[in-house]
């Protein structure tokens, strides 16, 4: 009787609960949007970094890291190889030489990153491959490189075009050589197509004069979530000549940048449930003070002030669950399609592409934040509730029937 | 027998502090089975008086004794167990819940009585056909006349077989053949339940049907 009790006052007043169903319904999807679209945007610079460059796990030299110079090639990269082969856990991994220089066309030069890569390797573990926008990927030849579009730009070169990289050499001499370019890349990172270009590993082993030595091992693990394990595992095998280092190391920043994003979602939730609460309490003041009467009768019958008080904070309830299923399904039929379709934000293009983000964003909701939307939703209506009901037991019998 | 009694009562309000006697020393002895009507001019403080006597109020002075036991003193939780047990209730403005149908309302009191819902949804029919006004089980209050709506408050009252029915002005909102009806009705659940009736009454038609007049001036009894 008593949900019967709170279904039908719920409907008594259509307009009145239909403005409190939409405002959840509208918090509702504002939650999931913006919880799925900073997800999205999190999540996409995040594997961004990993696709470009980064990987789920790199191993140097004990302190390369910290010093990348020449010489802090890694000890016995054969070593290294043949543990990661023997580990079932790394699906792929890409030997690298790497080293910083100088590009120069025949119209300008500009500071650059020259990673020495075995191609195929390399496309098993980076998205270059898939990249490339003009000409072809690295082959066999040696004197092919890689540039960015934004490089290329700068440079005012093309495909085609003959370019000269130098480096600081593992004497301390200046080497340099000459490439020709076989391909342009752009990736959702304008910083990195300014200063990635790549090389094949033969040709800047050479112009370094490191023998046939890599510096680093970029390896992707079947499972990126288990990158810490297989960290702690891989350092147990290589011993202290080595440093073994995840995305999560080598991102702090963004690491923190992502759990701050979390905190903030959590603050707009709040301020989302706050805004609600008021809105219900409200609401379900004017619906108390309607019914003041009707409480008055009620409690000189002997409805019990419990009993009335979970009649009122039922009505909420109800509400809030009316609202989140609705909200719920609404948030989904907006969310699903889009995190297929992404939300483009070209227009804020040259932003997004400098923090490594890409103008398409797919919005990502977590099942965390799903549940805990659909949770939070029930829980604001009936705390919005709590005063209005309180302030219906606190009436007196006598006082509530000759309410005028 | 003698089922209530008031003793000097007292009733002092205070509106913007000033004070204002309602009831000055009422004495009053109701026995089982009467049919009482408290009349008086508005602002005599029958209304009062009835709240007194249906335990919704305390008296500022005095002591009302229910079936023997002094009231005054109880706690609200006895004296809201007392209502639903004990007392019905009549309202001038009949205060049926609006969103429940008229058998609803005639079973929310005994819903509160923890009685099961197929037996208070039999005994709760078998009144309205008693009362005449079975055919009105499914309407809700906003499809069923003012005199409909009174005839479901009175056996909403009379429900769980009250010892006592208070009604304040039952008949204020009524024309007089409805109002007639409904007097019928009552006379017949005192004559045949020897339900004990109190009304606060101006309508001519309650004061001519009265067993017991009780005159009220300026909250002294005058008769």
């Amino acid at each position: 009787m008593i949900f019967k009790l709170a279904w039908r006052n719920i409907w008594r007043n259509k307009r009145r609960s239909l403005i409190v169903l939409v405002s959840i319904i509208v918090g509702l999807i504002a939650i999931f949007l913006s919880d799925g679209l900073s997800n999205g945007m999190m999540r996409q610079m995040l594997f961004n970094q990993i696709n470009l460059d980064i990987a789920h796990i790199q191993i140097h030299k004990a302190g390369f890291n910290r010093n990348k110079i020449v010489k802090n090639y890694l000890p016995d990269y054969k070593h290294v190889e043949s543990v990661l082969k023997a580990n079932p856990e790394v699906q792929a991994y890409s030997k690298r030489v790497y080293a910083t220089g100088i590009l120069s066309s025949a119209n300008n030069s500009s500071g650059v990153i020259i990673d020495g890569i075995i191609p195929a390797e390399e496309a098993k573990v980076s998205i270059i491959k898939n990249s490339i926008i003009k000409g072809r990927y690295l082959g066999s030849g040696k004197r092919g490189i890689l540039i960015g579009e934004k490089l290329a730009e700068k440079l005012g070169v093309d495909v085609g075009d003959k370019v000269v990289a130098m480096a600081n050499t593992l004497k301390g001499d200046i080497g340099s050589d000459a490439f020709r370019i076989v391909g342009i890349f752009q990736t959702s990172s304008s910083e990195f197509d300014k200063i990635a270009v790549y090389v094949n590993s033969k040709a800047e082993q050479e112009m370094l004069g490191i023998g046939d030595n890599y510096h680093e091992f970029a390896i992707i693990t079947k499972d990126y979530n288990e990158v810490t394990s297989i960290k702690n595992k891989l350092e147990a095998e290589l011993g202290s000549r080595y440093e073994v280092f995840t995305y999560r190391d080598m991102l702090p920043m963004l690491i923190y940048q992502m759990e701050l994003y979390k905190e903030s979602m959590m603050i707009l939730n709040i301020i989302i449930g706050l805004a609600l609460i008021f809105g219900i309490i409200n609401t379900m003041l004017m619906s108390v003070f309607e019914r003041i009467r009707e409480f008055g009768v009620l409690m000189a019958i002997d409805m019990k002030n419990s009993r009335l008080y979970l009649m009122i904070v039922f009505e909420a309830f109800i509400l809030g669950i009316i609202g989140t299923l609705t909200g719920l399904v609404c948030g989904l039929l907006l969310d699903i399609p889009l995190a297929h379709s992404g939300i483009n934000l070209s227009i804020f293009s040259v932003g997004l592409e400098s923090f490594g983000i890409g103008a398409v964003i797919y919005p990502v909701l977590s099942a965390g934040s799903l549940i805990n939307s659909v949770l939070f939703m029930p829980l604001v209506a009936v705390v919005g509730a709590l005063y209005p009901a309180y302030k219906a037991i606190k009436l007196e019998p006598i006082y509530a029937i000759n309410y005028v | 027998m003698e089922i209530l009694k008031a003793e000097n009562l007292v009733k002092i309000y205070h509106d913007n502090g000033v004070p204002v006697n309602a009831l000055q020393g009422i004495n009053l002895t109701v026995s089982k089975g009467e049919f009482i009507v408290i009349a008086g001019p508005s602002g005599s403080g029958k209304t009062t008086l009835l709240n007194l006597l249906g335990a919704l109020d305390k008296p500022t002075e005095g002591k009302i004794y229910f079936e023997g036991e002094d009231i005054t003193q109880k706690e609200k939780k006895v004296l809201s167990k007392m209502r639903l047990h004990k007392l019905g209730f009549i309202f001038q403005a009949y205060n049926l819940i609006p969103v429940l149908t008229a058998i609803e309302n005639i079973e929310f009191s005994m819903m509160l009585l923890g009685i099961p819902d197929n037996v208070r949804k039999g005994k709760a029919l078998a009144l309205m056909d008693e009362l005449g006004i079975k055919e009105l089980a499914n309407k809700r209050p906003n499809e069923m006349s003012r005199g409909q709506q009174q005839r479901v408050a009175v056996a909403r009252a009379i429900v769980n077989n009250p010892s006592l029915v208070l009604a304040d002005e039952p008949t204020a909102n009524l024309d007089s053949v409805t109002a007639s009806h409904l007097l019928d009705m009552m006379e017949q659940m005192n004559s045949e339940k020897k339900i004990t009736f109190i009304f606060s009454s101006r309508d001519k038609q309650v004061i001519d049907r009265a067993k017991r007049l009780i005159i009220l001036k300026d909250g002294r009894i005058e008769n």
